[in-house]
C-alpha cells in the first residue's frame, strides 16, 4: 500500500467517524427533544362559575346535572323515611318547566346509593344514565329522558349487569359517558388493575362492541 | 518536502473532520426538529379550506362511522347570555387547558371565571404551548380522518382557533367530557363553549386575542408544565 493510499483510507475513515460522532453528539449531547416550559397560573382570588356546573348543586338532598346544550336538567332528590332512602329522578327543561318523573328507588341498606354522573345526558337529550353505587361496585342504569319505557318490556336497562354477563375476560371499570347519541362508553381493566379494552354499549339493541382505542 | 506535504494534507483532513462533524450535527438536529414538530392540522380535510364562518343546516354529520344530527343554527337569533366575569374587576384574560385532568380554567386577572371539563386530543395530539385566539367563528364545518376514522361535522359552534386549526369549540356528537375524544381540538359542552366564547376576545387591531395556554399538567402549586411546547 502506498503512502497515498494509506492517507486516502485514513481520510475516509476519519470522515466517516466524524459524521458518526456528529450524529451521536446530536442525539446525546444535551439536545433536548422535550424542552419544558413552566408558566405560573394566577393566584386565585375568588372562584366564580356562573353558568357551567361541574359539581352537583350543593344542596344536601338535591343534585342535578344540565345537558351539554344547556336545554335539559336531570335532578335527583333524596328523601329519608322509615323504609330507608328514596332516590327520585326527574327530568325537566333547564328552567324547571315540564318536569317528568323518570326513576325512583328506595334502599333500606345504607350501603346502596345513587348519583348523577357528569356526562349523564346523551348528546341528543333522549337518554340519561345514572349510577347505582352498591357493595359490589357501580352500575350504570339507562333511562329514557321522557319517562317512557326504554324497551317494550323494560322501564330501564342496567347496562353494567348486561356487560358483566357478556364480557368475562375483562373487568368492568366505569361507564364514562356517551360516544354518540346511542352509544355508552365503557372502560375495563385487567385483573391486575391495568387499563384494558374499551367498549361501546349500544341502545336499545344492548349490543356490546369492543373498540381498538382505549378511552 | 514530502513531510511538509503530508502535514498539509493532515491539516486538511482535520479541517474536513471538524466540518463534517459540525454538518452532521446540524443536519441531525434539523431532521429531529422537523420530525418532532407537532402537526399543524387538527382537521385534515378542512384545515386549509374551511376556517371560515359556515352554517350547514339540515345536513347530517358523520363521526366514528355513524350519522350524527348537527344542531340547527339561526345566527340571527343568537343571544349573548350572562357574560363571564361581568361582575369581576377587569384584568387580563387567560385560558388554561390541563391535558392531564381534561379541564379548562379561565381567568380574568386573578379571578377564576370558569372551570369546565373538556375533551382534548385522542386521535391527534393537542399541542402544548402558549397561544392566542386568532379567530372566532360562531359556526364552521370540520372534517378529516380516513376510513373508519373519517368525520364530517357541520355546524360546529363557538369556535376559537388558537393555533392553526386547533381550536376550542362545542362537540354536539358526544358527551364524554373529562376524557380525550378529539383529533386535537379542545371539545367543550355547548353551555361552557358559549359562555367562554362570549367572554373571550379575538384579535383586534394590534391587540392579540385572549391568551390560551395548553399545559401537559397543572401542578398543585398552579404551575403550567409544557413538554415539547410549540415554539411560535
Amino acid at each position: 500500500m502506498t503512502i497515498r493510499h494509506q492517507i486516502e483510507v485514513e481520510s475516509v475513515t476519519f470522515l466517516l467517524l466524524a459524521g458518526a460522532v456528529g450524529i451521536v453528539f446530536a442525539f446525546y449531547s444535551g439536545y433536548k427533544f422535550n424542552p419544558q416550559n413552566i408558566v405560573s397560573l394566577p393566584v386565585v382570588e375568588s372562584f366564580q362559575n356562573p353558568i357551567p356546573v361541574i359539581t352537583p348543586i350543593p344542596k344536601p338532598d338535591v343534585s342535578s346535572q344540565i345537558s351539554p346544550d344547556g336545554e335539559k336538567l336531570l335532578t335527583m332528590s333524596v328523601t329519608t323515611n322509615d323504609s330507608g332512602k328514596t332516590y327520585t329522578f326527574t327530568t325537566s327543561d333547564a328552567n324547571g318547566a315540564n318536569t317528568q318523573n323518570v326513576y325512583s328507588v328506595t334502599y333500606a341498606d345504607t350501603a346502596d346509593s345513587m348519583s348523577i354522573p357528569f356526562n349523564t345526558w346523551s348528546p341528543d337529550n333522549k337518554y340519561v344514565f345514572i349510577n347505582h353505587i352498591g357493595p359490589s361496585g357501580n352500575d350504570a342504569i339507562v333511562l329514557k329522558a321522557n319517562g317512557e319505557p326504554i324497551t317494550e318490556t323494560e322501564s330501564s336497562i342496567n347496562s353494567t349487569v348486561i356487560f358483566k354477563a357478556k364480557i368475562t375476560n375483562n373487568l368492568y371499570d366505569e361507564t364514562t359517558g356517551w360516544a354518540s347519541e346511542t352509544l355508552l362508553l365503557i372502560n375495563t381493566k385487567t385483573s391486575s388493575g391495568e387499563k384494558s379494552t374499551s367498549y361501546w354499549f349500544e341502545l336499545p339493541s344492548k349490543a356490546i362492541i369492543p373498540l381498538s382505542t382505549q378511552f | 518536502m514530502a513531510k511538509k506535504l503530508r502535514s498539509k494534507k493532515k491539516l486538511k483532513i482535520y479541517f474536513l473532520v471538524i466540518l463534517i462533524g459540525v454538518f452532521s450535527f446540524a443536519a441531525t438536529r434539523m431532521l429531529l426538529d422537523f420530525t418532532n414538530r407537532p402537526p399543524v392540522c387538527a382537521n385534515s380535510k378542512t384545515c386549509n379550506s374551511d376556517l371560515s364562518f359556515r352554517i350547514d343546516n339540515n345536513v347530517a354529520g358523520i363521526f366514528e362511522g355513524r350519522k350524527v344530527n348537527p344542531p340547527v343554527i339561526d345566527a340571527s337569533s343568537e343571544e349573548t347570555g350572562v357574560v363571564l366575569g361581568a361582575a369581576v374587576s377587569p384584568g387580563e384574560k387567560h385560558i388554561y387547558i390541563d391535558l392531564a385532568t381534561q379541564t379548562l380554567i379561565a381567568y380574568q386577572g386573578k379571578t377564576q371565571v370558569l372551570k369546565a371539563f373538556v375533551s382534548t386530543g385522542k386521535w391527534g395530539r393537542t399541542p402544548a404551548g402558549n397561544f392566542n385566539v386568532w379567530q372566532k367563528l360562531l359556526s364552521t364545518r370540520m372534517a378529516g380522518g380516513q376510513g373508519a376514522d373519517y368525520y364530517d361535522l357541520p355546524n360546529v359552534q363557538y369556535v376559537m382557533y388558537f393555533y392553526h386549526d386547533f381550536g376550542l369549540h362545542t362537540a354536539y356528537w358526544h358527551n364524554n367530557f373529562g376524557h380525550t375524544m378529539s383529533h386535537g381540538c379542545v371539545n367543550m359542552r355547548k353551555v361552557d363553549a358559549k359562555a367562554l366564547y362570549d367572554w373571550a376576545d379575538g384579535p383586534s387591531g394590534k391587540k392579540l386575542g385572549t391568551a390560551v395556554s395548553v399545559c401537559d399538567e397543572i401542578t398543585k402549586d398552579n404551575k403550567c408544565i409544557q413538554n415539547n411546547p410549540v415554539q411560535l
